[in-house]
């Protein structure tokens, strides 16, 4: 058994609000699984629901192919880290992780190791409640490897984390992944995980709107498409649209062609002896997938219903 | 933050608006706050049917039988449900404010209003108004029920017992004794968990305060002294006096001097509770 | 980069076993963490300790010295042991054997409150239920010392009691010239038997006591007396008790005959504990007259309850000492309550069920780690506050009924679980509700506010005693350290007395905490973290 998340056919009602429609996915080991979604599109309750503190409607949600409630000594399993600020603030960073190994029949040593990994040592020994935003959640991520297990869990880990924070994030993250860790890590923001994640999830409306591997869905965002810049736009456009592609001015001297690979551009434009100042392929963003993506989910944020999403958090 | 609030503090007094005018809008806000906290309603409408429930079930409970000879002061009888009411008067005046510290807002409002004594007092003053009614609707009912209920369970004027009526004069003293004694239990709860902030040590200290204390003073038999001092000096004990129509000579303090000291705890709570929200950091 | 390249993840640690105990270390390690519950539990043991030994520090006018010399039983439990005695010594075995015809009282008019200086005033014909007439084997006149005695009573017909606490029915009725009742008593070695008649020719055995320790010479005779009565005012806060007044008895007896002892031996009258307690006046003494003897006494012979109710001396009973309980209770409740309460704040809860996703056993782990915690320093507070309570009590003159070993130790034990009980009860309504505020009103006006109306006599007692059965509040019988006697009349109030029996009283508390546990642990289950 591969030691995966399994999440299958999760529906849930809030109230009149439907948070979960279907959610399905699997997060394979050895590699960082984005999941994203704008707000509201059900992260966090799918999250929820993989650890049992949420019981979807129908629907369920397997780790290392057990239902949560399952397992015994859960976080050997699956370490997460949904909320950074739930912790008592009275209670030292090494005390917080202490009672949670007792809970899993850990005991100090497998403390303080996730401590260091964390790199909290200076600190450990503060009350939690004096931590900064970037420090709780490496105290969360701390919390999340105490049972040093094969699936991690993080909900949106980079806010409020400083640049060197982030960078630190995102190369432990990696580093789990080359372990032969299966790694999922929600975010809103698409440019956290641009160059961490290998595969992602894209959730809206609460369920899932595409999964694929990054690299898939750079290329389907990017299409067989061409970027010119010239001076000469109207000349070039005219060649181009001879040859059979189709041209867009995406600006005042940048042209977008389809149709057409950039060495045959190149070869039409000097034939034609047109001048241009570069010819490239082009790469889109994965913000821009991103964006494709969920344009009808965040459009559906705008219509009255979307509003209910609020009471979801 | 603390840091720039002190410096604000400092500062604003010589342009700001003047102390009644900030006072204005902080007891604007404090009464849209509290009106929309939930479970305001609730316990205010709870203050009102729990007195009166109480009041009544011990009137029903107690008989006076033919040659039976009881000491009761019918009027102190009537109004015993005040015990159950003052709890949650309590609890009211701790939500009003722990609810802000535990979830942060307080800096929201120390941000938004710098004068912290000036929130203070307008919350003290919001509390008032809501509890103020609702003691009223609690008393009243209270007597209602002694007037309806007593008369035919052998407390009849004819055997000696003061009517629980309106033509009584201690009654009415009492009764309105009774209402302000509510709304000073408000404001000294207040006082209380302002100093404290924690929701649960502030409910804890509160209810302490008006349940151990009458008790404590009860199991002090043994010590005149100390008991008295307890009965004159204690904030609920001498509160409580103000219920009082029958035996008022061998009163440890008179019904209004007892409804003034615990007036003085209150007052001097609050002025200790506004201090300390200035000297700490919010 | 596919699944396929890397292997899955496998850590080398080996998997501990899954045991309840690691959650219990868990929440402990959770509880001890947070110094401020620490320093609050240890602020409970100082509050209970504290006001339970100052504040309520007897009056220390004239300290020891004041400590009024109430007598103990066989049993070693205070008694009252004043009466009317008619006497002559008997060696060896023997019977003795009278009819008692008449039993009439009277009542002193001005009586006193509790404690000393109590007034003599005239006296009003009355006869009190308990009032006694009849024959008695006593070890000696001291008082405290082992008897038996056959008597016929007030309004309870003849009872045969010995050693102060045992009672034991016998013929019903009153007695009159009409209808006189015969009594016999036999001494074989250290066993009395006693037996009653109607008519002095069919005998019934009534009951056997056995007194460890009889002497081999004994007195016998006859006796009189009849207890304090007690009227209870109509309390309010300010004043609570009752008064006390003095009675008489006056029994008149014939037909005596002995069997054994010294043949010809001569009656003498004494007033075992002269002024003890009770009335002491001309009226009490004898006449003998053909044969017929006139007693009068007054007093009684059986247990001084706690609360002084029934002696004239200010006495209590060790719950004095308890009261700072009230301050402990409210403490630890505060306590328990957010040791739940704040895991829903800020959402620690699902920090805590993602690393312990059975709840019920998790809710088991923590009323288990709460209520050891409440217990182990409520019982050590406890045990404090009733040890050298006892000791600053006689040293300060103030008179603590004697209690057994048992039964202190059920005391303070039963006390500490008390504490566990309404802390766990804290946890689970803190369970249910998930707010501080609402959980810690809940439970202290559940457990405070019946104490309250039970105790300061707002309610009449009727319902006083009905609050106190089925409230939460009934978990503090456990702190009544005196037995009631049904034989005796007196204030059976708290804090010294409460309507249940010790157990039964936290029984009903356990009880509570059962509904609000399952009530915790079902909506636990049922809803989302």
């Amino acid at each position: 058994m591969e030691a995966t998340i399994e999440v299958t056919g999760l529906r849930k009602r809030f109230g009149s609000a439907l948070a979960l429609d279907g959610m399905s996915f699997t997060v394979q080991p050895g590699q960082v699984t984005g999941f994203v979604g704008p707000n509201g599109a059900g992260k966090s309750t799918t999250m929820r629901v993989i650890l049992g503190l949420d019981a979807p409607d129908s629907g369920h949600a397997l780790v290392s192919g057990q239902p949560y409630l399952k397992l015994r000594h859960p976080l050997s399993h699956i370490g997460a880290l949904l909320d950074a600020a739930a912790l008592q603030p009275g209670r030292t960073a090494r005390n917080h992780l202490l009672w949670l190994a007792h809970s899993q029949g850990l005991g100090w040593r497998r403390v303080d190791e996730v401590i260091d990994q964390a790199g909290l040592s200076s600190v450990a020994r503060r009350k939690a409640g004096g931590f900064s935003l970037g420090m709780r959640q490496r105290l969360g991520i701390a919390a999340a490897m105490l049972g040093d297990p094969p699936v991690v869990m993080l909900d949106e880990p980079f806010n409020g984390m400083d640049p060197e924070g982030i960078a630190w994030m995102r190369e432990f993250l990696r580093s789990l992944a080359a372990q032969g860790r299966a790694v999922l890590v929600s975010s809103h923001l698409m440019g956290e995980l641009e160059d961490t994640a290998d595969h992602l999830v894209v959730a809206g409306r609460g369920k899932v709107i595409a999964d694929a591997a990054v690299a898939d869905l750079i290329a389907a965002a990017s299409g067989d498409r061409v970027t010119l810049r010239t001076s000469a736009r109207a000349e070039a456009m005219t060649v181009l649209t001879h040859a059979g592609a189709t041209v867009a001015a995406t600006d005042r001297d940048t042209l977008t062609i389809s149709g057409l690979t950039p060495e045959r551009t190149v070869a039409l434009l000097t034939e034609a002896g047109v001048r241009f100042a570069e010819v490239s392929a082009h790469r889109a963003s994965l913000e821009a997938a991103y964006m494709d993506l969920t344009r009808d989910a965040v459009e559906f944020r705008a219509q009255p219903a979307g509003t209910a999403q609020e009471a979801v958090r | 933050m603390s840091q720039a609030l002190t410096i604000a503090r400092h500062r604003l007094p010589h342009s700001a608006a003047p102390a009644w005018e900030s006072f204005g809008d902080a007891l604007r806000a404090e009464w849209t706050k509290m009106r929309t906290m939930p479970g305001t309603a609730w316990i205010l409408a709870g203050i009102c049917a729990l007195t009166v429930a109480v009041s009544a079930g011990t009137d029903a409970a107690t008989k006076c039988t033919i040659g039976g000879a009881c000491a009761a002061d019918t009027t102190r009888l009537t109004l015993t449900g005040i015990e159950v009411g003052q709890a949650l008067v309590a609890v009211l005046a701790v939500l009003a404010i722990t609810g802000e510290y535990s979830t942060g807002m307080i800096r929201t409002t120390f941000a938004a209003m710098p004068r912290r004594s000036v929130v203070l007092a307008a919350k003290a003053s919001v509390l008032t108004c809501l509890v103020l009614p609702a003691a009223v609707v609690a008393v009243a009912g209270s007597l209602a029920a002694g007037w309806l209920i007593l008369p035919g369970n052998g407390f009849t004027a004819v055997r000696g017992f003061a009517l629980v009526s309106l033509a009584h004069g201690p009654t009415v003293r009492a009764a309105v004794g009774s209402v302000l004694y509510l709304a000073l239990i408000g404001l000294l709860s207040l006082a209380i968990a302002t100093m404290v902030r924690d929701s649960a040590v502030a409910t804890g200290s509160v209810l302490g305060l008006l349940y151990v204390a009458p008790i404590a003073s009860l199991l002090l038999a043994g010590q005149p002294v100390w008991q008295r001092r307890v009965q004159r000096y204690a904030p609920v004990n001498s509160g409580l006096t103000i219920e009082d129509t029958t035996g008022l000579r061998h009163l440890p303090i008179g019904p209004w001097g007892g409804l003034g000291v615990l007036a003085i705890w209150a007052a001097a709570s609050l002025l200790t509770a506004a201090l300390a929200l200035r000297l700490r950091d919010a | 980069m596919t699944a396929g390249t890397i292997a899955p993840y496998r850590s080398p640690e080996k998997p501990a076993k899954d045991r309840f105990s690691q959650l219990m270390h868990a929440e402990w390690t959770k509880f001890r963490t947070v110094r401020g519950w620490l320093i609050a539990m240890f602020l409970a043991v100082v509050l209970i300790d504290m006001v339970g030994l100052l504040v309520v520090r007897p009056n220390v006018q004239c300290g020891g010295a004041c400590l009024p010399n109430v007598p103990t039983g066989p049993g070693g439990e205070a008694v009252n042991d004043s009466f009317y005695f008619v006497r002559q010594p008997l060696a060896g075995n023997g019977s003795i054997t009278v009819r008692v015809t008449s039993l009439t009282g009277q009542t002193s008019q001005t009586g006193g409150n509790f404690g000393p200086g109590q007034q003599q005033g005239g006296l009003t014909p009355g006869l009190v239920p308990w009032a006694k007439a009849g024959i008695i084997i006593a070890a000696s006149t001291r008082q405290g010392s082992p008897y038996a005695a056959m008597m016929v009573t007030g309004s309870h017909g003849v009872r045969m009691q010995y050693d102060f606490t045992q009672d034991i029915a016998g013929l019903p009725g009153a007695v009159s010239a009409a209808s006189p009742r015969w009594l016999r008593l036999v001494r074989s070695g250290d066993t009395i038997t006693g037996y009653d008649s109607a008519d002095g020719t069919r005998w019934a055995t009534v009951g056997s006591a056995s007194l460890a320790g009889l002497p081999g010479t004994v007195q016998w005779g006859m006796l009189a007396t009849s207890p304090l009565t007690f009227k209870s005012n109509f309390a309010t806060y300010a004043e609570s008790g009752g008064s006390v007044s003095p009675t008489l008895a006056t029994g008149v007896l014939d037909h005596v005959s002995l069997r054994g002892g010294q043949p010809g031996g001569q009656w003498t009258g004494v007033e075992v504990g002269a002024g003890g307690a009770g009335y002491s006046g001309h009226a009490v003494g004898f006449r003998q007259a053909h044969g017929q003897f006139t007693i009068t006494g007054s007093g009684d012979i059986g247990p001084v309850i706690g609360g002084g109710s029934n002696t004239e001396y200010d006495t209590s009973t060790v719950a004095l000492h308890l009261l700072g309980v009230l301050l402990g209770l409210v403490v630890m409740v505060v306590i328990a309550a957010m040791f739940i309460t704040l895991e829903y704040r800020r959402g620690l809860i699902r920090t805590t069920l993602a690393a312990s996703p059975r709840r019920g056993r998790l809710l088991a782990a923590k009323a288990l780690v709460i209520g050891l915690v409440t217990f182990v320093f409520g019982t050590a507070a406890v045990a404090v506050a009733v040890i050298v309570g006892i000791w600053v009590s006689r040293d300060g003159g103030q008179y603590v009924l004697p209690l057994s070993p048992l039964t202190g130790l059920r005391v303070i034990a039963g006390t500490g679980a008390m504490l566990a009980l309404a802390s766990v009860l804290a946890l689970s309504i803190g369970a249910v509700v998930r707010r501080s505020v609402a959980a810690v009103a809940a439970v202290v006006v559940a457990i405070l506010m019946p104490y309250i109306l039970g105790v300061t006599g707002v309610l009449p007692a009727s319902a006083s005693e009905w609050i106190l059965r089925v409230s939460p509040a009934a978990g503090f019988a456990i702190e009544q350290s005196a037995p009631q006697y049904h034989q005796v009349i007196g204030q059976y109030a708290p804090p010294d007395y409460f309507p249940l029996p010790p157990f039964a009283g936290l029984a009903v508390l356990c009880g509570y905490v059962a509904v609000a546990l399952g009530l915790a642990s079902w909506l636990l289950h049922r809803r989302d973290a």
